[in-house]
C-alpha cells in the first residue's frame, strides 16, 4: 500500500489564486505530484497579498499564497512566449489531470485548451474554473471572492437587519467552490478507470457557490419570499447569538450561544446561576416571539463571567456555547490543538511559519502538508531536467531568453 | 437519469444538519443515497423555514434542497432489528456518512470497526464539531457554535456590536462538502487495494479555513484583526468594501497595482464622465500605488483614501445595483452587487448558462426551482435530480430489493416498531 490516497496521481497546475490552487492542494497534501506553472511576468497575485512574513512584502513571503500552495512543486514558465507553452505541451501526457483558473481566453488564445491539449493525452480530464464559467454572456468577466461572496448572496444575509450589510471576512466562495471542484476531479478519474475515457470540466465558482445557498433560492422562487439579514436571530434557537463575557487584558470577549427547548433553557439559567420571572420568556415561542428582550437579558448575565469557564459549565449543563474566538485564540485551542490542526512549516524563504491543517483525518492514507509552498521557480532545474530530459545549458539558455521566467 | 459518473455506488446517509450537503453531492454524481432515519423522520425534516410555512416535512426547505436525489429508508436504531438493518446495509454499501453524537453509533454495534469487520471496502466518515479527542469532542452544538469556534464570527458585524453569523447556516454545509471531498479521495486506493477506512472530518477547522489566513496574522504581523464592519482590514489600513447604492449595497475592490489598478482607474473614468471626482484621481500613477489593506498607510495615503472612497459613495448613491453591475460588466471594474436571491434568479448569465433546474414536487403539487449542478461535466454531466424522497419512502425497494427480505418479514419489522 502505498502511504498517500493520491500517490501516482499527476496534475499540471495553471490555476492561481483560490480556488484552483486549493483544488490542487487536496492532490498535494494527499500525494499527488502537483507541479505548479507560474511566471514571474504576471506573477499569482496571492503572491504579493497579505499576511507577509515579517510584515514585508515581497513574491516569496506570502502566507496567503503559502497556505494554498503546499506540498507542490514550482516552475516558471512565461506562457506568453510561444517557446513556453511548446515546453508545458511536452509535459501534458505526464498529466492525468489539468487545472485552470485564468478567465476563459487565456488558455484559448495560448492553444492550451481542452481541445488541444486532449491530442497530446486522450484521456485528459481538465478543470477550468473562473469566476462565472467558460460560457455566457459575463464569462470573461474577472473577479475575485471577495466579490462573489456579494454576487452570489452571501454578502445580503449578513448584517443587523433591514439595510445593514456586514460581509464574511474574505473571499468566502473561495472556500465553498474547491470541494466542489475536488469531487467532480476525483470523480471523474474513477470514470476513467472504468470507461478509458476522460473529460472536460467547466466548474463556474458563481454556480457551485450557490449550493450553499440552495434552501433560499428554492423559496424565493417558490414564494417570493427573500432572505435577508437578520442578525443573530434563528427561527429555531432562542437566546442565539453572541454575548458579552467579562473583558480579558483590555480586551472584549464574547460567548456564542444556542438555546432549544425549556430544559436547555432551565439549564442556562441555573448555569449562569440566574433565574427569570419574565413571563415573555416562559415558553420557547415567546423566547423566539421576544428575540430582542431575551438577547439583553441574557447579555446582562453573562457581562461577567469568563468566557472559557462559562463554556465549560454551559456546556457540562447541556447547552451548546462556545467563545468567539479570534485568531489569536484560535492557536490557542484546546481542541484544535487536539486535533493536531496547526502546521510549522519551514519555507525557503519566510523560514517557520503556522500552516493550516487538513479539516479531515484519514484512518489508513492519511495526507499532511507535505512541504512548504515553492518559492517561484524552485523547482525549475529538476522539472525541465528530468521530465523534460533538457541539458542544463539549454535550461539556462531558456532562463535567458526569459522563456523559463 | 442520474450521472453515469459513480454509477453503481452505494452511500448510506446517517447525517443530520451537520453533514446532509455530503449525500446530495454523492447524489449529483450518480451515487446511489440511501438516506437512514428514525420512523418519525429525521431532525433535519424539522428546520423552519418552510415552504408557504406549511410546518411539515414536505415543505422543510432544508430537506427539500438537501435530501433532494436520495432514497429514504426508516431504521429504529433503538431496536436490535433496526440496527441489524443498517448493519447489512452497510455491508453492501461503498460509502457510510454520519454525524451522530462521538461514540453512540459504536455503542450500538454501527461505528467503523464493526462495521468494517463485515465489508473492509467501506469508507466510513464521521463528522464531528471538535474531532474525536479534544475535550470538546462531546460538546452540544448547533450551527452557530462552529462559526464562533472557527473565527469567522468574530470578524463579522461592526466594532461595538455582536459578532454575527449568516442568516442561513453555513458550518453543517462546509462539513459536509468536506467529508464528500475526503470519501472521494479515499475511494481512489480502494480502486487499488480494495481497502476502506475511517475519517473523521471536524468543523472547527472547516470554518479556519474560510479565514483566508487571517490566522498567520499575530504571528506574522504582531497584530489581528477585529470586526470591522463595511471595512476589510484592520482599522489603521483599511478599504471600504461595501457601498450603498439606491436600492440597497455594491461592493468593490479599490486598490493600486498591476492587477487592481486597471480597474481603480476605469471607475475613476467613469465617475469622471458622470462629474464625480478630483483632478489629482485623474493623474494619480495607480499601477504603482501600493498602499495595501495590511500596510502601514501614509497619511497622506489615509486622505486620498477617504476622499476616493467618499467619491464613490456619493456616485454609487445616483443609481440603482443593477445599473451600477450593468456597467462594471462593460468596464471591467472589479464590482459586484450585494445581491439578494431576487437578483440571482433573474441574473443573465445564470439564465443564459441554462443552469436553474426545474425539480417536480409531486408530494406537494409544485414544480420547484433549484440551483442546477455544481459543474458541467462533458462525458458525464452531473446534477439531475429528483425531488426529497417521503420519510421512509423506500423502505419497501431496498429492504425487499438489496437486503432481499420478504413481505412477511417486512410486516413484522414495522409492526415491531423498527422501520
Amino acid at each position: 500500500m502505498s502511504r498517500f490516497a493520491l500517490e501516482g496521481v499527476h496534475v499540471l497546475d495553471f490555476a492561481w489564486v483560490g480556488v484552483g490552487p486549493i483544488t490542487t492542494k487536496y492532490f498535494a497534501d494527499n500525494g499527488a505530484d502537483v507541479i505548479r506553472i507560474e511566471s514571474a511576468a504576471r506573477p499569482d497575485v496571492l503572491r504579493i497579498g497579505p499576511p507577509w512574513k515579517d510584515a514585508m512584502p515581497g513574491i516569496n513571503r506570502s502566507q496567503f499564497f503559502a497556505s494554498f500552495n503546499t506540498s507542490k512543486k514550482g516552475i516558471t514558465l512565461d506562457l506568453s512566449k510561444p517557446k513556453a507553452r511548446e515546453l508545458a505541451k511536452r509535459m501534458v501526457p505526464w498529466a492525468d489531470l489539468i487545472v485552470e483558473s485564468f478567465t476563459p481566453k487565456a488558455m484559448r488564445n495560448w492553444g492550451l485548451d481542452y481541445e488541444n491539449l486532449r491530442e497530446l493525452r486522450p484521456d485528459l480530464i481538465m478543470l477550468s474554473t473562473c469566476m462565472q464559467g467558460q460560457t455566457g454572456p459575463n464569462a470573461l468577466y474577472p473577479g475575485f471572492g471577495q466579490l462573489m461572496a456579494a454576487l452570489s448572496g452571501f454578502y445580503y444575509i449578513s448584517g443587523y437587519g433591514p439595510g445593514s450589510c456586514t460581509p464574511p471576512y474574505g473571499a468566502y466562495t473561495d472556500f465553498i467552490a474547491p470541494r466542489f471542484s475536488t469531487c467532480a476531479l476525483l470523480a471523474a478519474l474513477d470514470y476513467r478507470r472504468r470507461t478509458g475515457q476522460g473529460q472536460y470540466i467547466d466548474m463556474s465558482q458563481y454556480e457551485a457557490a450557490m449550493q450553499n445557498l440552495a434552501p433560499a433560492l428554492i423559496d424565493y422562487f417558490a414564494s417570493g419570499r427573500v432572505l435577508g439579514p437578520r442578525g443573530n436571530a434563528s427561527p429555531r434557537y432562542a437566546p442565539h447569538g453572541a454575548y458579552r463575557c467579562a473583558d480579558e487584558d483590555g480586551n472584549e470577549r464574547w460567548i456564542a450561544i444556542a438555546v432549544a427547548g425549556d430544559e436547555q433553557w432551565r439549564a442556562m439559567l441555573t448555569a449562569l446561576a440566574a433565574d427569570s420571572t419574565d413571563r415573555r420568556f416562559a415558553t420557547a415561542d415567546g423566547r423566539m416571539e421576544n428575540a430582542g428582550a431575551i438577547d439583553e437579558f441574557v447579555g446582562s448575565l453573562t457581562r461577567l463571567h469568563n468566557a472559557q469557564e462559562l463554556t465549560a459549565k454551559l456546556q457540562a449543563a447541556g447547552v451548546a456555547a462556545y467563545p468567539v474566538e479570534n485568531c489569536v485564540d484560535i492557536h490557542q485551542d484546546d481542541n484544535l490543538e487536539a486535533f493536531g490542526f496547526w502546521h510549522w512549516l519551514e519555507h525557503k524563504e519566510m523560514g517557520p511559519s503556522p500552516y493550516e491543517g487538513l479539516e479531515h483525518r484519514m484512518s489508513r492514507t492519511p495526507g499532511t502538508l507535505r512541504s512548504a509552498a515553492p518559492i517561484l521557480g524552485q523547482d525549475n532545474d529538476e522539472v525541465f531536467r528530468e521530465m523534460l530530459s533538457l541539458s542544463a545549458d539549454e535550461i539556462e539558455q531558456l532562463k535567458k531568453e526569459n522563456v523559463i521566467f | 437519469m442520474p450521472s453515469e459518473l459513480l454509477k453503481g455506488l452505494r452511500l448510506l446517509d446517517l447525517t443530520d444538519e451537520k453533514g446532509a450537503l455530503c449525500g446530495k453531492m454523492f447524489a449529483d454524481l450518480g451515487a446511489e443515497v440511501i438516506k437512514v432515519e428514525p420512523p418519525d423522520g429525521c431532525s433535519t425534516r424539522r428546520i423552519p423555514p418552510y415552504l408557504e410555512d406549511i410546518a411539515d416535512a414536505d415543505h422543510c426547505l432544508y430537506s427539500i434542497a438537501y435530501h433532494a436525489g436520495k432514497k429514504s429508508v426508516t431504521a429504529n436504531l433503538a431496536t436490535d432489528d433496526g440496527r441489524a438493518l443498517v448493519a447489512d446495509l452497510a455491508a453492501q454499501s461503498d460509502f457510510l456518512v454520519e454525524s451522530h453524537p462521538l461514540g453512540y453509533l459504536d455503542s450500538i454495534g454501527l461505528g467503523y470497526d464493526a462495521l468494517a469487520r463485515k465489508n473492509p471496502r467501506l469508507i466510513y466518515a464521521s463528522i464531528t464539531p471538535f474531532g474525536d479527542s479534544g475535550p470538546g469532542k462531546d460538546y452540544n452544538w448547533a450551527d452557530i457554535i462552529s462559526w464562533a469556534a472557527g473565527g469567522q464570527m468574530y470578524l463579522m458585524g461592526e466594532e461595538g456590536k455582536p459578532p454575527l453569523q449568516m442568516s442561513l447556516p453555513q458550518a453543517g454545509l462546509h462539513a459536509g462538502g468536506e467529508a464528500a471531498v475526503a470519501m472521494m479521495i479515499a475511494h481512489y486506493p480502494r480502486q487499488i487495494d480494495g481497502l476502506g477506512q475511517r475519517i473523521v472530518v471536524n468543523m472547527q477547522a472547516c470554518i479556519v479555513w474560510t479565514l483566508m489566513n487571517e490566522q498567520a496574522m499575530p504571528f506574522l504581523h504582531g497584530s489581528h484583526l477585529t470586526r470591522t464592519g463595511v471595512f476589510f482590514g484592520s482599522a489603521d489600513a483599511r478599504r471600504k468594501m461595501v457601498y450603498e447604492c439606491k436600492d440597497g449595497h455594491i461592493s468593490t475592490l479599490i486598490a493600486g497595482g498591476t492587477t487592481f489598478g486597471k480597474s481603480t482607474i476605469a471607475l475613476i473614468e467613469w465617475m469622471r464622465e458622470n462629474g464625480f471626482g478630483s483632478d489629482w484621481m485623474r493623474t494619480k500613477d495607480w499601477f504603482s500605488w501600493i498602499p495595501g489593506i495590511f500596510m502601514a498607510m501614509t497619511e497622506q495615503d489615509h486622505k486620498e483614501t477617504d476622499e476616493l472612497e467618499d467619491t464613490v459613495q456619493r456616485f454609487m448613491l445616483t443609481m440603482t445595483k443593477q445599473e451600477i453591475y450593468a456597467q462594471a460588466l462593460k468596464r471591467r471594474i472589479f464590482l459586484a452587487p450585494v445581491a439578494t436571491v431576487a437578483d440571482i434568479a433573474s441574473d443573465e448569465q445564470l439564465k443564459a448558462r441554462d443552469f436553474w433546474t426545474a425539480v417536480p414536487h409531486d408530494t406537494i403539487g409544485r414544480t420547484l426551482t433549484f440551483p442546477g449542478p455544481f459543474a458541467k461535466m462533458t462525458a458525464t454531466p452531473i446534477g439531475s435530480t429528483t425531488r426529497a424522497p417521503r420519510i421512509g419512502e423506500h423502505s419497501d425497494e431496498i429492504y425487499r430489493g438489496l437486503l432481499a427480505l420478504t413481505p412477511e418479514r417486512l410486516n413484522k419489522l414495522r409492526a415491531g416498531g423498527s422501520i
